[in-house]
C-alpha cells in the first residue's frame, strides 16, 4: 500500500526504523531510517518510519520477507553500543527494548503460529535510560546514526534466508 | 491484607501501575499511578500552530490519528475556521476506521485472553466447535477440519516450549468459565482478527497519505480528489476503500459482536463488578452539520452524574470552571500551590519528581504518586471511554445509540443497570463498534454522492495565512479516542504556540485521587473485585482492561510488607 514498485519475484525488505522521536534518543531508529536516501536501493527495498505505530506496523510487515528492524533499547550497555539480533519468540528480543513497540513483538508470536513471520534482523541501539521530552539526540549518539544507516544498507542486500509458509488463516 | 502490585516498570518503561489492597478476597482499596512523564507541552510551545498536529501525533502510538484531529481542530477553533463537508466526512472516515481497528485489537489481542483459556481450547473437540460456531452466525470459517488444523498447529506451538503470546496467561485460573469448544473458537478468531485488522487500517493509507501517523491539515484534509486523474484519490481507490469498510463491517457482524455476545453469556457475574464511578463524560465526535454542532454529532456531548440516565448536563470545553487538573498526588507544581485547579489554557507543566527511583517497592500514595494530573469535571471525577459515550446517547435518547444497547440487554437478559460494570464496559465498546460500522458505510456513501455531483473541495485556506489572525486568540479541540474524552487546548500570541495542553482519556480513568482525596475511575472501579488466588489477580487485570489502557503491564505480588513474592507477566 505504501507504493508499488517492487518486482513479483525478488524478495521485500522492509527497513523499519522505530522509536519516538518527540524522546530524544528513543527515537534513534527513525532517525536512522530518515538518515537513508531510499532511492538508492534496489526497488524491492522499503524504508519506513514506523514512529510509534505499534500495531499499525503489523500491516508493513506482514506484507514483506524481510524486516531490518531499527530500535533503542535500554540494556545497559554504552550508549551507542550497536547490536545486530535475529529474535524469533518475542521472548529472544532485548527485554527492556522501549515501551512503544511492546505490543508488537508480543504479537509477532501469532505470527509464528500462523506460519507468516517474516525474517526479523533488529539493530539494537544501546541508550542510557528514558529521556526528557526533546527532539535531538544526544551528542553520544548522533554519529551512531550514520554507523547504524551504514549497517542497514549492507544487511538490506541479503537476502531472506526463510521461505515463508502460506497462512491458515488468510 | 495483601497489596497486589500491577506494574510494566520492571519489565520496561511504561504508562500505568496499580496497586491494590487485598482483604478477605476483596479489594478494599487501590491505587493507579502513571510512571512515565509526558512533556510534549514543552515542546510545542514558540512553534507554528499549524505544525502542532504532526508533533501531538507521536504522543502515543496507538490513539495517533486522533490526536492529530484533536490537534488541528484545536488551532481552527482558536482562529475561526471551519472545514469544507468533504474534510469533515474524510476525518470521519478516518475516525471510524481508527475506532474498528481499535476496538477489535483490544477485545481480540488485549482483553480476549482475560476471558478465553487458550490451554482448555487444546482439548475441544473440534466437531462440536464446528456446531458452536454455526449457530454464532455464517462466517465461512466453521468446518471441523478448519478448528482441528488450527489445534493441530496451536498443540505444536505449545509443545516448542514457546507459549509466545500464550505465556503470559493465568491459564486453568477458577474465574475461566468458558466451554473448550468457545475457547477455541476464540482462539481461532484471535489470529483471524490479527490477519484481517491490517487491511482496514489501508483506509489510513489511502486519505492520509501514509500509514503510521498520517497526514492532517489544518483548514481541511491534506487529500485531492480526482475521479479520472491517477495520482489522486480516484475511482479505483474509492473502490477499494468501499471494499475495506465492506469487509471491515463483515467481520464486526459477524465475528466480533457474536462473541462478544457468546463470552458475555458466560460472564454475566462480570456484570455487577468493576462498576466504580457513577458519572460519566463525553465530549462526543462524529460532526454532521460541523464542529460548531455538537447536537448533531453521532456521538453526543454530555455528562451524567450518579448513573442519573434522565438527565444528561451539558460540557463547555472553555468555560473555565468545568475542567480542572488538579496536582495533589502528582508530580508537578503548580505556581498556586498544591490545592488549585487549573483549567488547560492555564495549565502548567512544571516537573516536580518527590517519588523513589524505579524499580521501588510501594508508593507513596499518602504525597504524590503519579505523572499523570487529575481532571475533574465541576469537580466531580468522571469514567469517560465507550461506556460513557453509550450512556451519553442513551440517556438524551439517540435512537440509533437506544436501539443496539436495548437488543443486546435483551437478548443478555439483563437490566439497563448491568451497564455499570466491568461486563458493560467491554460490552459498550463492542456496541459502539457496531454503530460505527454502521456510521462509516453512510459517510462513505455522502463523499461519494459529494464527488459524483462534482463537489470536490476538500480545503478551506481563508485563513491559512498567520497574517490574517488575531494578535492573540485560544482554542479548544473535543474528540473522542477509542479509550475515550480527548481533548486539546491552544493559546497563540504572535502567531506562535504560547501554551498548549493536552488532557488525554487515560488521565481522567488513570489518574491519582484529587485534592480531596476522592479516586479517579481505575482505582474506583476496583473496590470489591473478588480476587480468587493473590498469585494470579486475573480479576484486576479483567476490569483495569476493560478499559482499554494502553499497554501491556506486568504484574507483581507484594505481602502486606511490600516484599516481592511473586511476579507473573500479563498483557
Amino acid at each position: 500500500m505504501r507504493k508499488t514498485k517492487t518486482s513479483i519475484d525478488s524478495p521485500r525488505i522492509l527497513i523499519l526504523g522505530i522509536g519516538n522521536v518527540l524522546m530524544g534518543d528513543e527515537g534513534v531508529g527513525v532517525h536512522v531510517v530518515n538518515a537513508l536516501d531510499e532511492a538508492a536501493f534496489p526497488p524491492n527495498v522499503e524504508c519506513l518510519d514506523g514512529g510509534v505505530g505499534s500495531f499499525l506496523l503489523l500491516e508493513p510487515m506482514q506484507s514483506v520477507d524481510k524486516v531490518i528492524l531499527i530500535d533503542a533499547t535500554i540494556d545497559g550497555q554504552e550508549p551507542g553500543s550497536v547490536r545486530r539480533l535475529t529474535p524469533k519468540f518475542s521472548t529472544d528480543y532485548p527485554n527492556t527494548l522501549t515501551a512503544h513497540d511492546i505490543g508488537l513483538k508480543d504479537l509477532l508470536d501469532a505470527f509464528y503460529l500462523m506460519g507468516t513471520a517474516p525474517e526479523v534482523v533488529l539493530y539494537a541501539v544501546s541508550i542510557s535510560g528514558l529521556q526528557d521530552m526533546v527532539m535531538d539526540l544526544s551528542p553520544v549518539l548522533r554519529p551512531v546514526v550514520s554507523k547504524v544507516a551504514k549497517m542497514v544498507t549492507a544487511e538490506a542486500a541479503i537476502p531472506p534466508v526463510t521461505v515463508r509458509s502460506s497462512p491458515i488463516c488468510a | 491484607m495483601t497489596r497486589i502490585v500491577v506494574d510494566p516498570v520492571t519489565r520496561i518503561e511504561g504508562h500505568l501501575r496499580i496497586e491494590a489492597v487485598v482483604e478477605g478476597g476483596k479489594i478494599t482499596d487501590a491505587f493507579s499511578a502513571g510512571t512515565m512523564v509526558r512533556g510534549i507541552e514543552k515542546i510545542l510551545k514558540g512553534r507554528d500552530p499549524r505544525d502542532a498536529w504532526a508533533f501531538v501525533e507521536r504522543v502515543c502510538g496507538v490513539c495517533t490519528t486522533v490526536h492529530a484531529l484533536a490537534s488541528v481542530r484545536t488551532v481552527e477553533d482558536a482562529i475561526g475556521i471551519s472545514v469544507p463537508k468533504n474534510a469533515e466526512l474524510v476525518r470521519n472516515l478516518m475516525f471510524c476506521t481508527q475506532f474498528i481497528q481499535d476496538h477489535v485489537i483490544h477485545f481480540y489481542h488485549l482483553h480476549a485472553l482475560d476471558w478465553v483459556d487458550v490451554v482448555s481450547a487444546l482439548s475441544a473437540d473440534p466437531e462440536e466447535t464446528s456446531k458452536i460456531a454455526r449457530t454464532l452466525s455464517n462466517w465461512p470459517k466453521t468446518s471441523p477440519g478448519y478448528f482441528s488444523d488450527l489445534q493441530k498447529r496451536l498443540k505444536a506451538f505449545v509443545d516448542s516450549g514457546q507459549l509466545g503470546i500464550f505465556a503470559n496467561g493465568y491459564w486453568g485460573h477458577p474465574a475461566f468459565k468458558l466451554p473448550k469448544e468457545v475457547n477455541l473458537i476464540g482462539v481461532a478468531h484471535y489470529l483471524e482478527a490479527l490477519e484481517w485488522q491490517k487491511e482496514v487500517v489501508k483506509i489510513h493509507t489511502i486519505f492520509g497519505g501514509k500509514n503510521p501517523h498520517p497526514n492532517y491539515l489544518v483548514g481541511g484534509v491534506p487529500c485531492s480528489f480526482n475521479l479520472e486523474e491517477v495520482n489522486a484519490i480516484n475511482t479505483e481507490k474509492l473502490n477499494f476503500v468501499a471494499k475495506l469498510i465492506n469487509d471491515a463491517v463483515d467481520f464486526v457482524e459477524k465475528v466480533y459482536i457474536p462473541d462478544l455476545m457468546a463470552i458475555a453469556g458466560f460472564y454475566k457475574d462480570w456484570a455487577a463488578i468493576g462498576g466504580g464511578l457513577s458519572n460519566y463524560l463525553a465530549y462526543g465526535d462524529l460532526p454532521t452539520k460541523g464542529y460548531a454542532y455538537p447536537e448533531y454529532f453521532k456521538f453526543q456531548r454530555g455528562a451524567i452524574l450518579d448513573r442519573d440516565l434522565t438527565r444528561v448536563y451539558d460540557v463547555n470545553g472553555k468555560d473555565e470552571n468545568e475542567i480542572k487538573e488538579y496536582i495533589a498526588h502528582s508530580w508537578y507544581k503548580y505556581e498556586g500551590g498544591d490545592t488549585v485547579g487549573l483549567h488547560p489554557w492555564k495549565g502548567e507543566t512544571e516537573f516536580n519528581f518527590t517519588g523513589p527511583q524505579p524499580p521501588y517497592e510501594q508508593l507513596n500514595v499518602e504525597g504524590k504518586y503519579s505523572w499523570l494530573k487529575t481532571p475533574r469535571w465541576k469537580d466531580n471525577p468522571m469514567e469517560v471511554g465507550p461506556l460513557a459515550r453509550l450512556l451519553v446517547g442513551y440517556g438524551k435518547g439517540n435512537a440509533e445509540i437506544k436501539e443496539v444497547v436495548d437488543e443486546a440487554l435483551k437478548k443478555l437478559d439483563v437490566p439497563v443497570t448491568a451497564l455499570f460494570s466491568t461486563l458493560g464496559r467491554t460490552a459498550a465498546r463492542g456496541l459502539e463498534t457496531r454503530l460505527i460500522a454502521r456510521w462509516i458505510q453512510e459517510f462513505f456513501k455522502e463523499l461519494q454522492d459529494n464527488l459524483k455531483s462534482g463537489e470536490m473541495k476538500t480545503h478551506n485556506g481563508e485563513k491559512w495565512d498567520p497574517s490574517t489572525w488575531p494578535a492573540e486568540c485560544e482554542g479548544v479541540g473535543l474528540s473522542e479516542a477509542p479509550r475515550g474524552a480527548l481533548a486539546h487546548w491552544i493559546k497563540i500570541k504572535d502567531k506562535k504556540i504560547e501554551n498548549y495542553q493536552l488532557v488525554v482519556p487515560s488521565t481522567w480513568n488513570a489518574s491519582p485521587r484529587d485534592v480531596n482525596g476522592k479516586r479517579s475511575a481505575y482505582e474506583e472501579a476496583l473496590i470489591g473485585t473478588p480476587v480468587a488466588k493473590e498469585g494470579e489477580p486475573l480479576e484486576i487485570i479483567r476490569t483495569i482492561h476493560s478499559f482499554d489502557p494502553c499497554l501491556a503491564c506486568a504484574v507483581h505480588l507484594y505481602d502486606p510488607d511490600g516484599k516481592h513474592i511473586h511476579q507473573v507477566t500479563v498483557n
